[in-house]
């Protein structure tokens, strides 16, 4: 049981991770339909992001995360400037942008290559190394640390979605563009807003996940796969989809590493089976999206 | 108040309203004539910005709209109630009416004044101010639609089919409305196939077929006509003919 109730912590810390990269693929797509593949690709940008301001900079952790998180602010900002914002006036159909966006995971983990040598470089702990136990529940402070930040992360969103008139709007725009443009609201800073909340979480994810497995060049595309993965599952269209959709994937991946008798490598494909079954079987995820305007 | 000049307006590569030309006076009521396809629903689109492609003028209390984008329109103070409502029907008829004012000026104190305005106008919306618009009559989304458009507190108000697909007696109590609307002092353009309903309510009409101007005429005048009845038919004929190029 004690086994279980650890496994149980590190479990949750992974899916509050693939969470928060589902949140940002989220935040983006309901007000704008397009599915930014280049969110690990910020999340990488973030965990570099953190091992500069606390290696190179030597900032405090607070100050680093913080300095990071408006960088990928600026980010998220530049990416719409760039990839979307000329195609979306043109009129240009939604796969143009998506395709754009593709083409700025390229720039971003090659720049990266180019600045960095491909050697994992540490990002910094939270509160250092060291165990926590609470009651029958242990794990590393950076577990905690993770399900503490994510928890806020998305109760913040969800209460901005449901009780306020600037999250209603982005919510408008999700129903329904063209009432909500009627409506007098700015679709095309709502588009800019989204894809720097969107950059900026996904960032937060490469910097809490980046002290387990330290930043690397390579390390977007797998919690890409995995924020995806998890954003199906959970149900396109909700803030708590996402959390749910990233736990359920932590935790199928986790117990079959752990009990299942295969070999581990085979764990990797977890995943994959999640989100084929889901699309077989439920493709609106276990949470629906709100219908549509009448 | 509201001029229109050589207006054009496509989706994509085929034109659908083409070198229209109106004004409409402050305080006027105009309808908007014509039968299906004519290009209506699409120049009201063009006025509010929600249709890309468009040249000409829009003039608008002397500043030129052409360029505006949508939101830019509305804060200027011309609002529209689309065809087929389009609430957002997930949220309650507050948090709708709420949307309506994002552009509005004056802060809490002007927000309180236009929802006591639109629940005034409405009493059933304010009955059901809690309620999701999803489980709104159609009617009831209807007034929802036009208390919505009001909260931005326009000054021209364009509404396309307003009374599409309702029952005779929530056709009354729009119209009632409406007609409150107007004895306020508010401009009204309004998109309406029916002739009947539209010759009753505004002062004047253009007739739009194939989406240029056949007529602009008073409603009195308009009314005395013997045609009346093939209207579209006979301005549709005259249109074709004028158009065809003279051997």
């Amino acid at each position: 049981m004690r086994d279980f109730l650890e496994l149980a912590v590190s479990a949750a810390a992974s899916g509050c991770v693939y969470g928060l990269v589902a949140l940002a693929y989220l935040l983006i797509m309901r007000p704008t339909g397009i599915v930014n593949f280049a969110v690990g690709e910020w999340a990488m940008l973030g965990a570099f992001g953190a091992y500069v301001a606390s290696s190179v900079v030597q900032l405090p952790y607070a100050a680093g995360v913080a300095a990071v998180l408006l960088a990928m602010v600026a980010a998220g900002w530049l990416t719409e400037r760039i990839a979307v914002r000329p195609l979306v006036e043109r009129g240009a159909p939604v796969l143009a942008p998506i395709l754009a966006l593709l083409g700025m995971l390229v720039v971003f983990r090659e720049s990266i290559s180019l600045m960095f040598s491909p050697d994992p470089y540490p990002v910094p702990y939270a509160f250092g190394f060291g165990r926590l136990e609470l009651g029958p529940l242990a794990g590393s402070y950076q577990s905690f640390f993770i399900i503490a930040v994510s928890l806020v992360v998305f109760a913040a969103t969800w209460l901005f979605f449901e009780r306020t008139l600037a999250g209603k709007c982005f919510e408008a725009v999700a129903l329904n563009r063209r009432a909500a443009a009627l409506m007098g609201i700015n679709l095309a800073r709502v588009t800019t807003l989204s894809f720097a909340a969107g950059a900026a979480v996904a960032g937060l994810a490469g910097v809490v996940a980046g002290a387990n497995i330290s930043a690397h060049y390579l390390m977007g595309v797998p919690l890409a796969i995995q924020g995806f993965t998890a954003l199906v599952v959970g149900g396109v269209g909700r803030v708590e989809g996402a959390l749910l959709g990233g736990l359920l994937l932590a935790f199928a991946e986790q117990l079959t590493i752990r009990y299942a008798p295969i070999p581990a490598g085979y764990a990797q494909g977890v995943p994959f089976l999640l989100l084929m079954l889901f699309l077989l079987l439920r493709p609106t995820g276990l949470l629906s999206a709100r219908e549509r305007s009448g | 108040m509201l001029r229109l000049s050589d207006l054009h307006a496509s989706y994509g590569s085929a034109p659908v309203v083409q070198g229209v030309s109106l004004t409409v006076e402050k305080g006027e009521t105009v309808a908007l004539l014509g039968p299906n396809g004519a290009g209506k629903s699409t120049l009201l689109a063009a006025i509010t910005g929600t249709i890309a492609e468009r040249r000409g003028e829009i003039f608008f209390e002397n500043e030129n709209l052409v360029k505006e984008k949508s939101h830019a329109i509305v804060a200027r103070g011309v609002a529209l109630v689309p065809e087929g409502r389009l609430v957002f029907v997930p949220f309650s008829v507050e948090d709708n009416l709420r949307l309506g004012a994002v552009r509005l000026r004056g802060g809490r104190e002007a927000m309180r004044e236009r929802f006591a305005y639109v629940y005034g106008l409405f009493p059933r919306l304010n009955e059901r101010r809690s309620q999701r618009a999803g489980t709104l009559s159609g009617g009831e989304q209807q007034m929802l639609a036009i208390g919505r458009a009001l909260m931005s507190h326009p000054r021209l108000l364009l509404l396309d089919e307003p009374f599409l697909g309702l029952a005779p007696l929530v056709v009354l109590e729009i119209r009632n409305a409406l007609e409150k609307l107007r004895k306020s002092g508010l401009t009204l353009l309004i998109v309406e196939q029916k002739l009947d309903i539209a010759l009753a309510f505004a002062q004047r009409a253009y007739v739009l077929i194939k989406g240029r101007v056949a007529l602009e005429e008073t409603t009195a005048r308009l009314a005395q006509r013997a045609e009346l009845a093939d209207l579209y038919f006979s301005l549709a004929t005259s249109s074709a003919a004028s158009a065809r190029p003279s051997l």
